[in-house]
């Protein structure tokens, strides 16, 4: 089932190697994305969180493809986007942001399913961790992260704040489902995007897709940085910007999922983000 | 005669996944769990795997051969 009225959070205790789930219903309105990632940041400052997070639609529309990464960067807050199949895991793992802090006494991997979270030691068969189909492992690869063995990140970021808390690696699986209640509108709606595929702003390539879209295009793969405030709430693809701007399709999509998202909780999203950054600084 | 659904083209898949997910929605579900279509990580950068279970040929397998945007599926017919 959908759970429109809160948003689930893994956090991770690597210090302590312990692991929760909890679901705030006070952290709808911030959406997702960049929105959601800003107020858990604020919630677990006091902790210097590495937070991953996702919107509400991610893993039900094409396009809607990246992960949200918040990292600290010599106090600095960058906000970066990764492609690949993570979102589409974490979806489907049930979780809307994954909040790691502190820092593993031995180079650790995390390998989680679903809500359950393992602290391995780092092993050379990371590949071999987790389900089959079902799962995107974030590894390193020459001191630079990859994402399902292709996509990565801007800048040295997350890299340096992975290696200051002895993570070499994540693995994600997730194997929840979801029916939408009225899935004949859902699936026009679907259909109706993935037809609007001329609209994105980059060029059907022949490189690695980011799960639920068919452009193969060269920019995946070194992901996103800043930009659009309710692209990356939702956390669409910056290519995308044309279909998830407007407001028309994007309440259609939150609707048939069952979101009861208002016009004013989209109006306000970027006043609340920029309170949270006032907070924050 | 029945069909099926064959992933002639399997090298030219880019990983999208959109012919699980539609295999999915078929099925009236969201997610990836029970599957009839699987992509696996390739040895290399840019290589996929497909893995098909035969039962999919109850599934509008046309509707899933064209959702491809590399064309790595044909449909055949067996006697």
């Amino acid at each position: 089932m959908i759970d429109t009225k809160a948003k689930k959070i893994l956090s991770i205790d690597l210090s302590r190697k312990q692991s929760e789930t909890k679901s705030f219903a006070d952290l709808n309105t911030f959406i997702g994305g960049i929105g959601l990632g800003l107020k858990l940041y604020e919630t677990y400052k006091e902790e210097n969180p590495l937070i991953f997070s996702i919107g509400p639609l991610n893993g039900y529309f094409p396009f809607v493809s990246k992960t949200c990464v918040l990292v600290n960067n010599d106090g600095v807050i960058e906000d970066i986007y990764i492609g690949g199949g993570l979102s589409l895991r974490m979806r489907f793992a049930g979780i809307d942001a994954l909040v790691i802090y502190g820092r593993s006494e031995g180079e650790t991997v995390l390998e989680i399913q679903n809500s359950q979270v393992n602290f391995l030691p780092l092993q050379e068969k990371i590949n071999d961790l987790g389900l089959p189909g079902k799962k995107s492992i974030l590894t390193f690869e020459n001191d630079k992260i990859i994402l399902d063995g292709y996509f990565t990140t801007p800048e040295d970021f997350l890299e340096q704040n992975l290696k200051e808390r002895k993570v070499g690696g994540i693995v994600i699986t997730g194997t929840e489902i979801f029916k939408p209640e009225n899935f004949l509108e859902y699936e026009k709606i679907y259909n109706e995007i993935l037809s609007r595929s001329e609209e994105m702003s980059v060029e059907r390539g022949n490189y690695p897709s980011c799960s639920n879209c068919p452009m193969g295009c060269g920019k995946s793969k070194v992901g996103e940085i800043g930009g659009n405030v309710l692209i990356h709430s939702l956390v669409g693809c910056q290519f995308a910007d044309k279909i998830y701007t407007d407001i028309g399709i994007v309440f259609s999509c939150l609707n048939v999922l069952g979101y009861e998202y208002t016009h004013e909780d989209i109006e306000n999203l970027p006043g609340l983000i920029e309170k949270t950054l006032k907070n924050l600084s | 005669m029945a069909k099926n659904l064959k992933a002639t083209q399997e090298d030219k898949c880019n990983g999208c996944e959109l012919c699980t997910l539609e295999s999915q929605r078929q099925l009236k579900k969201v997610g990836l769990e029970e599957s009839l279509i699987r992509i696996f990580k390739g040895e290399s950068e840019n290589s996929y795997q497909v893995e098909i279970d035969p039962r999919v040929s109850v599934l509008d397998i046309e509707k899933i051969k064209s959702i491809c945007p590399k064309e790595v599926f044909e449909i055949t017919e067996n006697d």
